[in-house]
């Protein structure tokens, strides 16, 4: 729990304000429980003061030179924590004049002290015998012509409960308030950091085909609102990046192709006039052949750039089987030419439909097919297969399994890179641009697909070539 | 050679001046009077000047662009064929460039004979060619309604595609064809590429086995570097 709180934002802070606010609360809870002591204790003192200036009055010397506290006048202490009075009066040889009931006989503080009560009020805490704390205050009093030490004492028990209580409120409300302020500090958190996570969710929706998607921006003047802000600029300035990478496409397709153009009519033109050495037409002919070589090699580049720019791909949809049935029809004479079977396996695909660049995923088609045809050893077979992937049922599989020397293992990714051709000697031969299979890459992925080599075969290689399955919405 | 009863009147716009001096020089070769400018102001003003049958427009020209010409000329209601170049071989720019009124369209790097078979065909379209159901070169007959072709009066198998094969080299008899114009009119691909290449090489293989082994006369030639041609061979 504590390491997923504080996993997230909104988790630390709250911890990080439960903290500071705990902290606080207790010196606060300090402050005002000694404050409170201090004050009740002193509003104790003054009262037992002046509950002992009062039982001044009622004290008096009865005929017998006994000393008596007037009973008629009940006199009660102001305060309600002062209960049970407890007194001893004795002169200042120490003689025990008067001691209330509740003593039971024992003495209320021991023998006199130098210069107790002398003049004014003096204040202690003591023991008595019954072990209960007393506060204690003594005076001097004159009376009818002679001099007496009164002894006043209460009980602390009443106090000190009430001190006891006060203190355990404030320690069951100090962990009952820090609660509720941690979950109005997570709330508040949460919804502080909210429009970041909307944020987030619609970065995440931005990509190369919709980069002039744009944050909200609700208030440019928070910090929220600033980020918002910067993160746009980030997109204009991506996406301003695209288009020139695209403008360059046209750009660099217009530089190449113009000078090729030009390359290509004076050589064809030279070798239609009457005339030259068949030396100089041989010459003229090679360059011309090279020259087609460039032109394909740039329009697979262009194809790779728009590709990646994700506008060359329209989506729309088309029976993978029909467009495998065409490519096969084109290349048959090749395979004829080896001796080579086309086997052709449709499982559950038949009738449906891919989403995907019908073009260009045909022509990705067109290069497996080509591929497995020019590795093929003669007299054997290449078999075809459609399905309906198994374990999502969202997809169609083709795979093109052929009977050649297989992709080695080390080369399964390398051969979808650009420029890539194999150095192997037994498929040394049959290089082309080696841009086929990486153009093939890009569009199937763009198309929402996979295009990779089978690891698990032992025997030749199974290309597999996998696109989301258009479903059609029938009414039953 | 075929020859225009007409001479016909070809105005090239087109700013790199070698591949423009090599193609007038190539289609003056084919017997069309041509003329050449290097700039959008200097081709309108030959335009009105020596009113071409034919305009070769390239579409990315320096100061004023070829698409503002060709509206302008459109405009003016000027009664002449456009064939668009571009090396901006986009969707867009095909569909913009024949919206604004070209009558055709010719990606760079084209091939010369598609050039000028595309030629030909914009300047037939005022003077429409009579046409029947055989096509004959020497002793090689091809009945384009009954799909059959006969060498020396005996017949020649040919699959679906050889004859396709077949009857467009014959159609374009004496003239030389493009791997590009095979691609696009017999195999009805949108380009060339490599492996459609070596179909073609199979293919004409195949056709010449089937159409020349058994004659001394030589009729499917290959050009190299520039395509193949159907022709009887000069003497």
């Amino acid at each position: 729990m504590n390491w997923a709180l504080t996993k997230q934002i909104r988790g630390r802070l709250t911890l990080w304000y439960i903290g500071i606010f705990a902290m606080i609360l207790t010196v606060y809870v300090v402050l005002v429980f000694v404050f409170q002591y201090e004050f009740v204790g002193r509003q104790i003192y003054h009262d037992e003061v002046q509950d002992v200036v009062t039982v001044e009055g009622l004290l008096y010397f009865d005929g017998n030179g006994v000393l008596q506290l007037q009973q008629n006048y009940f006199s009660h202490p102001r305060s309600h924590l002062l209960i049970d009075r407890l007194m001893e009066v004795r002169d200042l040889s120490g003689v025990v004049l008067y001691r209330t009931a509740n003593l039971n006989g024992t003495s209320l503080g021991g023998p006199s002290l130098p210069d107790e009560g002398d003049g004014t009020f003096n204040e202690r805490v003591l023991r008595i015998a019954d072990g209960t704390h007393v506060s204690l205050i003594s005076h001097i009093h004159s009376m009818q012509g002679r001099t007496v030490l009164i002894r006043l004492g209460y009980s602390l028990a009443p106090f000190r409960e009430r001190m006891t209580q006060f203190l355990k409120i404030l320690l069951f409300a100090l962990p009952v308030t820090l609660l509720v302020a941690g979950f109005a500090g997570y709330q508040i958190a949460k919804r502080a950091l909210q429009p970041l996570e909307e944020m987030a969710q619609k970065a995440k929706r931005i990509s190369a085909h919709n980069l002039h998607d744009r944050l909200e921006v609700d208030n440019p003047h928070d910090e929220l609102g600033h980020m918002a802000a910067v993160f746009n600029d980030l997109l204009n300035r991506l996406e301003e990046a695209f288009r020139q990478l695209d403008s360059f496409t046209g750009d660099a397709a217009h530089e190449l192709r113009a000078p090729m153009a030009a390359i290509r009519t004076i050589g064809e033109i030279a070798l239609r006039q009457e005339g030259g050495s068949e030396g100089d037409k041989e010459a003229i002919a090679s360059i011309l052949e090279e020259t087609y070589r460039l032109d394909e090699t740039i329009g697979g580049l262009l194809m790779l750039a728009k590709a990646e720019s994700a506008k060359a791909i329209g989506p729309n949809t088309f029976s993978l089987v029909e467009a495998t049935n065409e490519v096969l029809e084109v290349l048959e004479v090749l395979a004829d030419e080896k001796k080579i079977r086309f086997v052709t396996n449709i499982q559950d695909a038949r009738g449906l439909a891919v989403t995907g660049d019908r073009s260009l995923i045909r022509g990705a088609i067109m290069n497996v097919v080509h591929n497995a045809i020019k590795f093929s050893e003669p007299n054997s077979a290449i078999t075809i297969t459609h399905a309906v992937v198994q374990s999502d049922g969202e997809h169609i599989e083709l795979s093109v399994s052929d009977q050649g020397p297989g992709v080695e293992r080390a080369e399964r990714e390398a051969v979808f890179g650009r420029f890539y051709t194999s150095s192997r000697p037994q498929t040394a031969f049959h290089s082309g641009t080696g841009l086929g299979l990486s153009i093939a890459k890009l569009v199937v992925q763009r198309s929402g697909g996979q295009i990779y080599f089978d690891p698990d075969v032992s025997v030749g290689a199974r290309c597999v070539l996998r696109l989301p399955l258009h479903r059609v919405h029938r009414s039953i | 050679m075929p020859k225009v009863s007409q001479r016909s009147r070809i105005l090239i716009i087109e700013d790199d001046r070698k591949l423009s001096a090599a193609l007038a020089a190539g289609i003056e070769a084919e017997g069309y009077l041509v003329s050449a400018a290097a700039s959008a102001e200097e081709g309108f003003f030959l335009l009105h000047r020596e009113k071409p049958d034919l305009l070769l427009l390239d579409l990315t020209l320096p100061q004023r662009n070829g698409l503002d010409l060709l509206r302008q000329i459109r405009q003016d209601r000027a009664d002449v064929r456009v064939l668009m170049l571009t090396s901006h071989n986009t969707v867009e720019d095909r569909v913009e460039g024949l919206k604004t009124g070209a009558d055709d369209y010719l990606g760079k790097p084209f091939s010369f004979p598609e050039l000028l078979a595309r030629i030909e065909a914009l300047l037939r379209r005022i003077l429409p060619e009579h046409t029947s159901d055989t096509l004959q070169i020497a002793d090689l007959t091809v009945n384009t309604r009954t799909r059959t072709a006969t060498r020396a009066g005996k017949q020649i198998e040919l699959s679906q595609r050889e004859f396709d094969l077949l009857m467009y080299l014959a159609e374009n008899r004496g003239r030389t064809v493009s791997r590009e114009m095979l691609a696009r009119d017999v195999w009805k691909e949108q380009s060339r590429f490599t492996p459609l290449d070596n179909v073609m090489d199979v293919q004409i293989g195949r056709l010449r086995r089937k159409v020349d082994d058994a004659s001394s006369l030589k009729l499917l030639h290959t050009v190299r570097g520039i395509g193949f041609s159907l022709r009887e061979p000069e003497v």
